[in-house]
């Protein structure tokens, strides 16, 4: 080396020393030298290092889909549908593989809780055994999720022998889809009340008033199946589909022709088509005679030939098919509008027929059907807490605080409740506003069983089991509530010695069933089978065929729907079909694009292009969205496929808690909805006027159609 | 500041902290790869040799060779299952007062695996007992040993030369054997 | 430097496993790409990254717009992953031979012990569906517990691509070789294949014209993505409609 040693050499000769240490102490014993702990007792099925398979259900959602999940040394691995299962055939949904993200989330409920501060579970089967005994059994009531669980039947059990408040279920999904619309039109037209189903997959046209069915309606799996069926080309025709909606879902973006009209009209467009197609069949229908085709493309913004040339596919079709759902049912007329739908199908004279409607197959051991809560139902929940009727509230399986649209006022009720004890596996919002929060295992670390209120032929029943040993201090609400029912006595004290003996109970009556897909002659051959193939079901069609005798002479409305609220703009919020209520706390489901935005972590409102430029907004810009119930800021994305008068908001995001990937992100469109129903008592939800006021900000929206990096656009952080 | 730190250590002085901080990482560097080739301290002086000489096979205690990729480090209980019946397991000065402690107080041992590949390579034991490979053969005579050791260093060169030379002239699975995918995904 | 007329066309099938897409039933639904990333330990990278198009995905749906409101039309959505081209424009690129042709499976590998990161491959790719680990992105404890033990977990300043589940191919051809066996078509398929609600994704092998892929493939109006560039890719596609 001589005088000339330069600063660059000098550089040269740190790095590669640096190089080389990080190179050689790589390789070092750190690295290494792992531990591995053998089992204490290895289960004689298992090997080292193959996996082990289990059956259970997917809890994700109410649908009760079957799901294999693929376990390797103790830890869930994989989830895969279960090919066994009727209701999904061995098919899963994204919200289905995700649920992993659910179990092995890092911001669980560890422990039972007092507020802030950790207690034993012998404090909290105190706490509950006292709020049982030291108040009256009217008043104390359970708010459970949409899905008719076996949690559901228990509590319903307690509520008749100790004569508490039977258990109310609502989630938000029942609520945008629509489910009481659904089955009080069913019940007005048929005299029957059940969910409606509707068999795509034999269809040879199919059109759809807003049912979001290949995202998150009533059982999407299923649907999607049908769907598939609906467009097979190679034994059949390849089927069409036309869907009526305001802003193109992706269930509208699979659909052949898309039809933008205006909202409230449904109902109107609807009873015009089954006028036409009436005209064209030579059939003689009084629902329809008070429909004007003109002045109905007129007001819908359809053209006329467009509405002649639907009901001609419609009327001269061998399998016509109409859904109602979504938006459509979701506003001041829904009912008219479901009625008005399902009229068409008897005009199709599909009921009961392949490619037609029919009423859904009761679960094993059901007898009528039992819808979830409506939100006008929950309205008067909601008094009820406010009022002081209600000393201690129950909550499992739904977020309510969350869910509900908050100037319904559920958070603020909650004052009213004296104790409120939440179950919840994740610390959401309605268990932040809790007193306690006693949490119960992830759906994969427990027993159970699900049934499935629609979407397969036969009578179903989704068993669910334990595919992991559970990773936390936490307890089966059941199990839970049987120790505390022991501790208050009384009415209370379950016979049962746990939650696996009140399942076998419940199940038992089913091996003397006939039709079964399997049968065993003792109970614990059947509970055997039950876990192995997730479940038990008939091998029948369970399904029935819905009266048409009289449909077609009822009287039907076509009136426009009624909106709340002064705003230029129709407002339709939708369920994110990747997130939908309770997805977003799983960062895959927040990293999945949204099928028509590939909006990625985030809320947007979706504005016509034109629409835009009219009022001077570009992508991005942040603009304020008021409603007669409230108000919210969201970035725009300028979206080709929608009305112009129309912007739509997908819900899932706006947490305010539910852990690190939910929390502060985007917005919950039902901060601008209210006590604004359908005759159903459903929520209108698509029935509200918005008006929209620029703020001069910015929030770039994160696409999987990136624009960031180009353009000179950027997220606002440097990277 | 530091055009003072390159004149002190452009110095006859200077060049000699330099070349001793390089020695000395250097050195550094060869004993941590010393160590990597030492196998690792156990939670018990397991004597592979006193099992083999009783004539247990490997595959009684690592059945999960035969059957899939990792041949697996036996459950306790499957220790306890011979060892409940030794005397020896009670005497208070064997190695084997571990064990006892292990199964009584139900505390999982904490093995260090010895013959390991990295995360990125997949490995499978069946394949290779399959196709006659003899445990001896990767992972040593052990019918001298206490400890396992490692009697080479599993690394790719080691595998593709004895794959390779099992291929012989058998084309196809010559490329099959030697293939990146074959081990890397 | 190929010229035209040696660029090999679809007709001559050169692949082993193979993939056939309908694009006419895909619903966009996301749950292959759910599937992918849980079968493949594939990372979430956050809101930031992901919006500067560093996300992971191995599968991605495509959709694009034809036409203007109210004429506007989606186009069938387009899952688009690697084609695992039997003539690759992403090998010949990697000067650390990191991405290399498997001989015995004809797909594209990429050795991630062997990647140093030049990032040749991906701007090579036609397809786009290379991805960059930009960074070691977080998964906090317990997150980890779901990985899956048969693929490698990457790390910083790899490349790594859809492997059409190879891990599987492998475990099925070692259950059949147990077993004395060949592997029987649709004994096991790809993670996103078996998770499609609508089954538009077929997968299996095109060298066996019994199977169900090469069925499907043999319809008439397929198309292979891009295969004038002479890639010869292994997916065929379906429109429809």
């Amino acid at each position: 080396m001589s005088n000339k040693f330069s600063r660059r050499d000098f550089l040269k000769l740190t790095g590669v020393g640096a190089a080389t240490t990080a190179i050689l102490t790589g390789c070092g014993p750190a690295s290494r030298y792992v531990k591995r702990e053998p089992y204490m007792q290895m289960p004689e099925y298992n090997y080292n290092g193959l996996s082990t398979f289990y059956a259970t259900t997917c809890r994700e959602c109410a649908a009760g889909c079957g799901l294999i999940v693929r376990t390797s040394q103790g830890r869930a691995i994989k989830t895969e549908g279960n090919a066994n299962n009727p209701l999904n055939l061995g098919k899963t949904c994204a919200r289905g593989q995700a649920t992993l993200h659910g179990l092995y989330n890092p911001d669980r409920v560890t422990d039972p809780m007092k507020g802030d501060s950790k207690i034993t579970w012998d404090e909290a089967t105190q706490v509950v055994a006292d709020a049982l005994k030291n108040n009256k059994p009217e008043e104390i009531a359970f708010l459970m999720g949409t899905a008719p669980d076996h949690l559901f039947d228990f509590v319903s059990d307690l509520a008749n022998a100790a004569g508490i408040n039977v258990p109310v279920r609502f989630n938000a999904l029942s609520m945008f889809e629509s489910r009481a619309t659904l089955s009080k039109a069913a019940e007005n037209l048929f005299g029957k009340t059940g969910l409606p189903f509707f068999d795509v997959g034999g269809a040879q046209i199919v059109l759809s008033f807003g049912a979001n069915f290949l995202e998150t309606w009533l059982s999407p799996v299923s649907y999607t199946r049908g769907f598939a069926g609906l467009r097979e080309a190679q034994t059949k025709m390849r089927g069409k589909f036309v869907q009526f909606e305001a802003t193109m879902s992706s269930t509208a973006g699979k659909a052949d022709e898309w039809i933008p009209l205006k909202p409230g009209t449904e109902a109107m467009v609807a009873l015009a088509i089954g006028k036409l197609a009436a005209e064209m069949k030579g059939v003689s229908a009084s629902a329809f005679e008070g429909a004007n085709p003109e002045d109905a493309a007129k007001k819908s913004g359809i053209k006329l030939e467009a509405l002649e040339h639907i009901a001609e596919m419609f009327a001269h079709s061998g399998g016509a098919l109409a859904i109602p759902g979504g938006a459509a049912l979701g506003q001041s007329n829904g009912l008219a509008v479901a009625e008005a739908v399902l009229a068409l199908n008897a005009l199709a004279d599909n009921f009961g027929k392949v490619g037609g409607v029919y009423i859904s197959a009761l679960a094993p051991m059901q007898t009528e059907y039992h819808g979830p809560a409506s939100a006008q139902e929950m309205q008067d929940f909601i008094k009820n807490m406010a009022d002081g009727k209600f000393k201690v509230l129950f909550v499992h399986g739904v977020n309510p605080v969350f869910e509900l649209p908050a100037a319904l006022g559920f958070k603020a009720a909650l004052k009213g409740v004296g104790q409120v004890i939440s179950f919840s596996t994740f610390p959401d919002e309605t268990a932040a506003e809790a007193n306690y929060v006693f949490p119960d295992h992830h759906g994969l670390e427990s027993w159970g069983y699900q049934r499935v209120a629609t979407g397969a032929a036969q009578p179903v029943l989704s068993g669910a089991q334990p595919v992991v040993s559970p990773f936390y201090n936490t307890r089966a609400t059941i199990d839970l509530l049987l120790a505390a029912g022991q501790i208050a006595g009384g009415k209370f004290a379950l016979t049962f010695k746990d939650e696996v003996e009140f399942l076998q109970s419940k199940v038992a009556p089913l091996m003397n069933e006939a039709d079964g897909f399997f049968s065993a002659p003792d109970i614990n051959t059947f509970m055997a089978s039950f876990q192995q193939y997730g479940g038990w079901w008939k091998t029948t069609d369970g399904r029935t065929v819905p009266a048409a005798a009289d449909v077609l002479n009822k009287s039907m409305s076509g009136a426009e729907s009624k909106f709340a609220g002064e705003g230029e703009f129709f407002f339709v919020p939708f369920v994110s079909p990747t997130l939908a209520e309770a997805g977003a706390n799983k960062p895959w489901l927040q990293e999945l694009p949204d099928p028509t935005t590939t909006v990625m972590w985030n809320t947007w409102v979706a504005m016509n292009p034109k629409t835009a430029e009219e009022m001077g907004i570009e992508d991005d810009d942040v603009v304020r969205i008021v409603s007669e119930f409230g108000e919210l800021e969201v970035p725009v994305y300028k979206y080709p496929a929608i009305r112009p008068d129309t912007i739509a908001i997908p819900f899932g995001q706006g947490h305010t808690a539910y852990g690190r990937y939910a929390e502060n992100r985007g917005v919950n469109p039902t901060d601008l909805l209210g006590q604004n129903f359908n005759e159903a008592g459903d929520l209108a939800f698509a029935g509200v006027k918005v008006k929209i006021e620029k703020t001069g900000k910015k929030k770039p929206l994160s696409r999987l159609e990136s624009i960031m990096g180009v353009y000179g656009v950027g997220m606002g952080e440097e990277h | 500041m530091i055009k003072r730190l390159f004149d002190w250590l452009i110095q006859p002085l200077g060049l000699i902290a330099v070349s001793i901080a390089v020695l000395a990482l250097f050195s550094l560097a060869a004993y941590g790869i010393n160590t990597t080739q030492q196998p690792p301290a156990q939670p018990i002086q397991f004597p592979h040799r006193t099992h083999i000489a009783f004539g247990v096979q490997c595959l009684y205690c690592h059945p999960g060779a035969a059957r899939g990729p990792a041949a697996g480090i036996p459950s306790q209980s499957k220790c306890w299952g011979c060892h409940q019946q030794i005397a020896k397991t009670n005497d208070p000065k064997s190695e084997l007062r571990f064990l006892k402690a292990a199964v009584e107080s139900g505390t999982p041992i904490q093995w260090i695996p010895v013959a390991q590949v990295p995360d990125f390579v997949q490995f499978n034991h069946r394949a290779h007992i399959a196709a006659g490979k003899n445990c001896e053969d990767c992972h040593g005579d052990m019918t001298n040993l206490t400890l396992a050791e490692n009697p080479q260093v599993f690394n790719m060169g080691w595998c593709l030369a004895c794959h390779v030379k099992n291929a012989g002239d058998d084309h196809a699975k010559l490329v099959k054997l030697t293939d990146c995918g074959t081990c890397h995904y | 430097m190929i010229r035209p007329e040696e660029i090999k066309m679809s007709s001559e099938e050169t692949g082993k496993w193979g993939m056939v897409i309908d694009q006419d039933i895909c619903t966009g639904c996301q749950a292959c790409v759910a599937a992918c990333a849980m079968e493949n330990n594939v990372t979430f990278v956050g809101e930031v990254d992901s919006g500067y198009g560093r996300s992971m995905h191995w599968i991605r749906i495509e959709r694009f717009w034809e036409g203007e409101y109210p004429e506007v039309k989606m186009t069938p959505n387009q899952p688009m992953l690697c084609q695992q081209c039997g003539h690759a424009t992403c090998e010949p690129v990697c000067p650390a031979f990191a991405t290399v042709h498997s001989q015995s499976e004809q797909l594209n590998l990429q050795v991630y012990n062997r990647c140093v990161g030049t990032r040749y491959c991906a701007n090579n790719c036609p397809y786009q569906v290379r991805s960059f680990n930009w960074r070691d992105y977080e998964r906090p404890e317990p997150l980890p517990n779901q990985f899956n033990p048969d693929v490698t977990v990457r790390r910083r300043g790899v490349m790594e691509k859809c492997t059409f589940c190879i891990q599987r191919i492998h475990k099925a051809q070692d259950k059949a070789k147990s077993e004395g066996r060949e592997v029987v078509d649709g004994e096991f398929t790809t993670a996103c294949a078996q998770a499609c609600p609508a089954s538009a994704i077929t997968f299996g092998r095109i060298d066996n014209p019994e199977s169900l892929v090469s069925q499907l493939g043999h319809r008439s109006h397929g198309v292979k993505h891009l295969e004038e560039l002479g890639t010869l890719p292994n997916i065929t596609y379906y429109k429809g409609g």
